[in-house]
């Protein structure tokens, strides 16, 4: 075919991510799962979705998935957020893959913000969008330096971050994106999940693999990778309280809680994030 | 033989050169002090410092005394591990009494050596401290590279440097910004003495200071290099603080070691006319 | 009584290249023989110019000689020739054996008075609990107040400076101690507490070279007296009878 004839080729709507595109990407997750909590560098390629809104999540997301997958994608918690079903309808229809808000049902979960409440099982593979990958962004901007930093894992500057907020505001306040060290070895932010999630990913029996499309870098962590919060011995790593709230709809204390508006009277009341663990429990426990 | 017990030496600089351009006997024979430049007017090569030795044991503070252009910069740059020599070797006894030959090392074994066993005092305190950070946190810098990771632990050994410098507990939390140019050199101190390096240098260290000012700072180095035996070198142009710190010292012109000896010595009975002339000019 | 040598000096000389001025030479010593024994205590005299000082700052090497030989033999009697020793065999010998108390207190402004005494023990091999009782010992014994004694030595007046500078100078005493106008902003009442200490140094076996512009001091002290003039030795003799020569000369 010439070029021109082949430029003339109607453009196939459903093939979002080409053979070239997908061994790329193969390639840097078996990379990033060879050497955990690496940053993988790779070819970002443009997606459907504008970057910084899930398009290295999708990337990763597309090189694994097959028509024999089921997959589940979450907008924060929720699977019917604008940005899941858009992005569940572009990925089933461009693999051929079965859609679920099951998590037991799932082979891969995309998710924008959690972790599903309990995490997943041994098999299942969790994929998460990051905006912005570099734990270390805060406190270094040169690219060649943050290089070597992680090269020669010297973190200090970090550990001088930690040491700051902890005098400064009696804790360390970071609420997204702590910062990790997978494996003993590399530092990552564990953006996008909240400090609730953080403990799930420790000796996890699933696989994680985070995408930055914008940054163009990949990471993983392998099942039963040790993932431990930088935190000092003396300031033990906590996750966000939830103060005697409860789910409006299952009534749970013990699963990640997030504000939602009330239409009566202005109040926030408390739901659950993960949408569909709170819709089987109310399911469960409804009179 | 006599039988005069001295320290072992912590720090040997031996024939140690830094040129910028080709060097032969030729270059070598052109330039330094006899030839009253360190820039071969032939090949225009530099030879910012040539054929410089010297030993420093614990406990002991040697002083490089030169104008500027004399090649002391140098010579302390190539002893932090700054700066590839182009001949020489600057050797180190580490804190676990193992040799490291700093000249040979890679950045990466230089930075490891630097958070141990050598330690810098610059000129100007914004060189070794972050501004934006508090006094606390600048010396928690080097403990948590040194693998500290107790907050409290942190907390007390920075407290206990802070006192020693003598800088007020209250203005531990407080960022090193803030802070006067005094203050300042004292936290850089703190920092320097954190992880009890063997070996200390000090560039200019009360430059920039008003006298008085200067005065308690070089007190301070002085009682803090006696009590934890550390092995100094203090790079200055002046001479009450060569005065102050030092019992031995190298005077340095155009990249040579002119003259060395006993700092008294020095000062009261110059045998070197280009040591004459410096002294001379520090006494008027 | 037979004591043994402590120092020995042998053709000393020592001239001054001016570079910065014409490059002329000028001559401080021109050959000095002298030698102290253990206990004794030698007084060097001559007017300004003499050589004394710089006789006092050759053997402690502030001064590098330009020939002969200075040699301090221990207390095992072995001979250290001073000046073959390293610049670092100097600074330790300095440390324990040899002492040299001027009539300016070198820079320590922020020490105390005990501490700067205390330390100058300490650098001698003796402990610190030790040293701090020895210092309160020699600072009492020159009459300085209690009170000064916590009080960082830059506020001390010259005189109180000059008897911490002793002090530390004598307190667990060297084998060699080089004095130099130890006494001179010192008040009469004080100065024969200071004149008293030294006088019983010598008692103790130290071997002591000093160079006093009273008379009277040295007629007290020394058990010999050394006449120099244009940096030579003139006469080497009892007090007395050297003095007498002097002030004969003088007159």
């Amino acid at each position: 075919m010439s070029l021109i004839e082949s430029l003339l080729e109607p453009e196939q709507d459903d093939l979002i991510m080409d053979a070239g595109a997908t061994r790329e990407i193969r390639r840097a997750i078996l990379t990033a799962i060879a050497v955990p909590g690496y940053q993988v560098p790779f070819g970002s390629r443009e997606m459907p979705v504008a970057r910084g809104w899930g398009s290295g999540g999708l990337q990763v997301t597309m090189a694994l998935i097959g028509s024999d997958d089921v997959v589940k994608v979450i907008d924060q918690g929720d699977d019917e957020g604008v940005n899941a079903v858009n992005l569940r309808r572009l990925i089933t229809r461009a693999s051929g893959a079965v859609e679920t808000t099951e998590v037991s049902e799932a082979t891969i979960v995309q998710t924008r913000h959690r972790v599903p409440e309990g995490g997943l099982e041994v098999g299942q593979i969790l994929v998460l969008q990051v905006p912005e990958p570099e734990p270390l962004r805060g406190v270094e901007r040169d690219v060649r330096e943050l290089e070597r930093m992680h090269a020669e894992a010297d973190y200090s500057r970090m550990w001088v971050s930690l040491y700051e907020d902890r005098v400064r505001n009696g804790v360390i306040t970071r609420t997204t994106g702590y910062p990790c060290m997978v494996g003993g070895r590399y530092v990552i932010s564990t953006t996008p999940i909240p400090r609730w999630d953080v403990p799930l990913l420790h000796r996890s029996p699933f696989l994680s693999i985070f995408g930055a499309g914008r940054a163009k870098r990949i990471y993983a962590i392998p099942p039963d990778t040790d993932v431990e919060p930088m935190t000092f011995e003396d300031v033990p790593f906590e996750v966000e309280e939830n103060r005697g709230a409860v789910c409006r709809r299952c009534g749970s204390d013990r699963s990640f809680l997030v504000a939602t508006p009330s239409s009566t009277d202005g109040v926030d009341l408390w739901a659950c994030s993960d949408t569909s663990w709170c819709n089987r429990r109310s399911g469960i426990d409804s009179p | 033989m006599n039988q005069i017990d001295v320290e072992p030496e912590v720090l040997e600089v031996s024939a140690l050169g830094r040129a910028y351009g080709p060097v032969d006997d030729g270059v070598i024979a052109r330039t330094g002090p006899l030839a009253g430049t360190s820039k071969c007017a032939t090949t225009g090569t530099v030879l910012a410092a040539w054929d410089v030795s010297f030993a420093v044991a614990a406990g002991e503070a040697l002083g490089v005394i030169g104008e500027s252009g004399s090649g002391k910069s140098t010579v302390m740059r190539c002893i932090a591990g700054d700066v590839v020599p182009s001949a020489g070797t600057v050797t180190l006894r580490r804190s676990d009494g193992s040799f490291a030959t700093i000249t040979e090392m890679s950045p990466a074994e230089v930075r490891g050596l630097r958070v141990h066993d050598l330690a810098i005092v610059h000129q100007n305190p914004a060189d070794g401290l972050d501004l934006r950070i508090t006094a606390g946190g600048n010396i928690a810098d080097p403990l948590t590279a040194a693998g500290w990771r107790n907050f409290g632990s942190i907390r007390e050994r920075a407290g206990e440097l802070l006192r020693r410098t003598e800088v007020p507990l209250e203005r531990m939390d407080d960022p090193v910004g803030a802070f006067s140019g005094g203050m300042r050199q004292r936290v850089q101190l703190a920092r320097a003495l954190a992880n009890n390096p063997s070996v200390v240098l000090l560039d200019e260290p009360t430059t920039g200071l008003d006298a008085s000012v200067a005065a308690g700072v070089l007190d301070l180095i002085r009682s803090l290099l006696e009590e934890f035996s550390i092995a100094a070198v203090v790079v200055s142009h002046d001479f009450s603080v060569i005065e102050m710190l030092t019992q031995r010292c190298v005077v340095m012109q155009h990249g040579r070691v002119v003259e060395h000896g006993l700092t008294d010595q020095l000062l009261e009975d110059p045998i070197h006319p280009y040591s004459q002339r410096l002294v001379g000019a520090a006494r008027s | 009584m037979s004591r043994t040598e402590v120092l020995d000096v042998a053709g000393l000389t020592k001239s001054f290249t001016l570079h910065n001025i014409d490059g002329r030479s000028v001559v401080a010593l021109d050959g000095v023989d002298l030698t102290v024994k253990a206990g004794e205590h030698v007084a060097l005299a001559g007017s300004s110019g003499a050589g004394k000082s710089s006789l006092l700052k050759c053997v402690y090497r502030t001064y590098l000689p330009s020939s002969g030989s200075v040699v301090l033999v221990d207390e095992h009697g072995e001979r250290i020739d001073l000046l073959s020793l390293s610049e670092r065999e100097i600074v330790a010998l300095r440390g324990r054996r040899l002492g040299y108390v001027s009539q300016f207190l070198r820079s320590q402004p922020r020490r105390t008075a005990l501490q700067i005494v205390a330390d100058a023990a300490v650098m001698r091999g003796v402990v610190r609990g030790d040293a701090v009782a020895m210092a309160e010992m020699a600072l009492n014994r020159l009459r300085l107040d209690r009170s000064l004694w916590d009080v960082h030595a830059s506020v001390l007046s010259g005189g109180e400076r000059q008897r911490v500078n002793l002090a530390a100078g004598t307190v667990s005493p060297p084998r060699l101690l080089l004095l130099d106008e130890p006494v001179s902003a010192l008040d009469p009442a004080n100065r024969v507490a200071a004149l008293d200490l030294i006088g019983s140094l010598t008692e103790s076996g130290v071997a002591v070279l000093s160079v006093f512009h009273d008379l009277e001091a040295m007629e007290r002290l020394a058990s010999r007296v050394v006449l120099m003039r244009a940096g030579r030795v003139i006469e080497d003799g009892p007090p007395t009878e050297v003095l007498q020569l002097e002030l004969g000369v003088a007159r």
